[in-house]
């Protein structure tokens, strides 16, 4: 194998020498690589100038009303503020659950944990468990944060869903802050250890500060998935139609039933009066879109702003 | 350099934890969160946007009441209801008797009102011209359970004749999109239009399995839409909406064909159309003033007829109104 690739370069490098020919097989490569960027870049654009025709109509009509207004029967009166405040709470539950045990565990796993069995068993169980379907852990939010700790959650509230995106999450905070822990060279340990530092000191002084930029692009990617995610949000029991709130607290709201951005783009979608209600379901999804994009432009801010060149 | 960056993320990351531990002392502080006044419903999807739309006018005149309205569909709606998780039930359907057995069972009383009525409308593409007018005989042989592995139209014509049907079906290829067997259009499609042919012919009362089914209406329209000789059912409001892909074929229900208007629908003379209802629990009315408040708007002279102008359903007759109130008012009198 090692004699074969080796080979190919040689004949290459014989025949331009000679002025013999193009080096065909590498310009077909080429080509194809090309040709995946653009296909790739095709979808992206069909999908987003689908999107953002369709959308902008009901920005330029409804300006900010789209935005503070709530659900509703007729589509000149929906907006997508229940959305919003569903989702943004969603966020914050992600941010204070599943980052700090995320990041914690994937910190024990590849800083204190012995290199065993069984603590390979677990590292591939916990990649096992971010592939699995996100339905799954709607239904395992149903059984556990609606209808257990319903009580402590109010059942079928934000609480319950933030809970459930919050577990979603968590493998893949843990893989992907375990990734960048892993990429600390091994010198700068040793280098710790070699002055006399504990495990504590090397983990706090060393290691977490040089792999801090990865491990704020990972959490924050992690949570831009939590906020895309439908699957969960319908299992646990996000209201499909309208729902008001009365004179309740935003505390009580908490504990009541909600909405997030892409429950909202699903029940619009599925409207009878696609034509009134179909501008509205491009629009939702750019208001999610920029949610999204702004998170992670956040992410790579903070990665800008911590990244260290050792 | 090093430092400032760690001592910031710890301070993070503590202030995480403290909110976390604050966040689960909350729940017991505001245990009593449900006691401002709320209605809950669920229920069809059918009627969804009725009791939305009546919710949205009532929360204009009650800002103070908190009101959920949603649509899993009817089955899944008396679910909730029987297990006493809501206050209303929207059912495009009477209640079953195995769905009254659960809800007896589970010691839970109701009240049965209806609100409008919904047409089923039997839709082709709008490129299909060969078929004006179809009779329940032909739509047994179409669609019903004896037709299983027919693609053709012109298949059907036999079993149709039998049944007495004299309509020329065309020799094309027959595609059939519709809603699937957790839908209440589905149920209602099949007891109006199957139910005396399939029990005369000791059949069960059913569609072909063979046939594309969604869950979801668009997706039905578009299945219709999709192909020029396509066969499909859809409620009437959806049908409306999508004048411009599907075209509803007129059905004969033995007094003639009837093309659905609004007015032949209300008038009873279209065949294909059922009552929609709301189902009201009785223990929760005596202990929540709103819910009752919501249901006397609900049934309030005007309501559901301007309601309709914007939903696209069909208002029930004067006299079936105005029974619908009566029930309600003996129900309250009950109390």
């Amino acid at each position: 194998m090692a004699g074969a690739s080796t080979a190919v370069p040689a004949v290459v490098v014989r025949r331009s020498l000679a002025g013999q020919g193009a080096d065909w097989r590498g310009l077909i490569f080429q080509g194809l690589l090309l040709l995946s960027v653009v296909i790739t870049l095709l979808f992206l654009f069909i999908l987003l100038a689908d999107v953002f025709s369709r959308a902008l109509p009901v920005f330029t009509e409804r300006g900010g009303s789209f935005l503070s207004s709530s659900l509703s029967s007729s589509a000149a009166r929906s907006g997508v503020i229940q959305g919003l405040f569903g989702s943004f709470v969603i966020a914050i539950i992600v941010v204070i659950v599943a980052f700090p045990i995320g990041i914690m565990t994937a910190i024990y796993l590849e800083e204190y944990a012995p290199d065993t069995r069984l603590t390979q068993l677990i590292s591939i169980n916990i990649r096992n468990l971010a592939g699995v379907p996100s339905v799954v852990y709607g239904l395992l939010g149903l059984a556990v944060f609606v209808q257990l700790l319903g009580p402590l959650t109010g059942g079928r509230s934000v609480i319950a869903g933030g809970l459930t995106l919050a577990v979603l999450v968590l493998p893949i905070v843990i893989i992907t802050s375990a990734e960048s822990l892993r990429a600390v060279p091994q010198a700068l340990r040793e280098a710790g250890y070699g002055i006399g530092a504990s495990r504590w000191q090397v983990t706090r002084s060393l290691v977490l500060p040089s792999a801090a930029p990865g491990i704020l692009t990972g959490t924050v990617l992690s949570l831009s998935r939590a906020l895309g995610e439908t699957a969960p949000l319908i299992v646990v029991g996000a209201v499909s139609g309208y729902f008001s709130t009365g004179n309740a607290s935003t505390v009580d709201q908490l504990f009541g039933r909600f909405t997030a951005l892409p429950m909202i783009v699903f029940n619009w979608a599925r409207e009878p009066q696609q034509s009134a209600f179909g501008p509205l379901t491009a629009a939702a999804i750019v208001v999610l879109l920029l949610v999204t994009l702004s998170i992670n432009a956040f992410a790579i801010l903070l990665r800008n702003r911590f990244e260290k060149n050792w | 350099m090093i430092q400032s960056i760690n001592r910031r993320l710890w301070a993070l990351l503590i202030a995480a934890v403290l909110t976390l531990t604050a966040c689960a002392s909350t729940p017991g502080a505001s245990a009593t969160a449900g006691s401002s006044p709320s209605v809950n419903i669920s229920g069809s999807s059918t009627v969804q946007p009725i009791s939305e739309a009546v919710a949205e006018r009532f929360n204009e005149d009650n800002p103070g009441t908190a009101i959920t309205v949603d649509g899993p569909g009817t089955g899944d709606g008396f679910e909730l209801f029987c297990a006493g998780e809501t206050d209303i039930s929207d059912a495009s359907r009477a209640i079953k008797e195995e769905e009254t057995a659960a809800c007896q069972e589970a010691g839970i009383e109701y009240v049965e009102l209806k609100v409008a009525i919904d047409g089923l409308s039997v839709l082709t593409s709008t490129e299909n011209t060969g078929v004006e007018c179809l009779t329940f005989a032909d739509l047994y042989a179409l669609i019903g359970p004896e037709s299983t592995g027919l693609n053709n139209w012109n298949d059907a014509e036999a079993l149709a004749q039998e049944l007495g049907s004299t309509t020329d079906l065309p020799d094309a290829e027959l595609s059939i999109t519709g809603p699937g067997e957790e839908s209440g259009t589905y149920d209602s499609f099949v007891e109006l239009v199957f139910g005396d042919i399939a029990e005369e012919r000791g059949q069960e009362e059913a569609t072909r399995p063979d046939y594309t089914s969604s869950a979801n209406d668009n997706a039905i329209i578009e299945g219709i839409s999709g192909s020029p000789t396509s066969l499909g059912w859809v409620g009437f409001a959806f049908a409306e909406e999508n004048a411009e892909v599907v075209r509803e074929i007129a059905v004969d229900g033995g007094e003639g064909c009837v093309e659905p208007t609004p007015e032949t629908i209300s008038s009873g003379e279209y065949p294909i159309a059922r009552d929609l209802y709301i189902y009201v629990n009785k223990a929760k009315m005596a202990e929540n003033d709103a819910l009752v408040a919501y249901v006397d708007y609900y049934l309030a002279e005007g309501v559901i007829d301007s309601v309709l102008e914007e939903v696209p359903y069909v208002p029930l007759a004067d006299e079936t109104l105005e029974e619908s109130r009566s029930t309600w008012e003996g129900a309250k009198a009950g109390e």
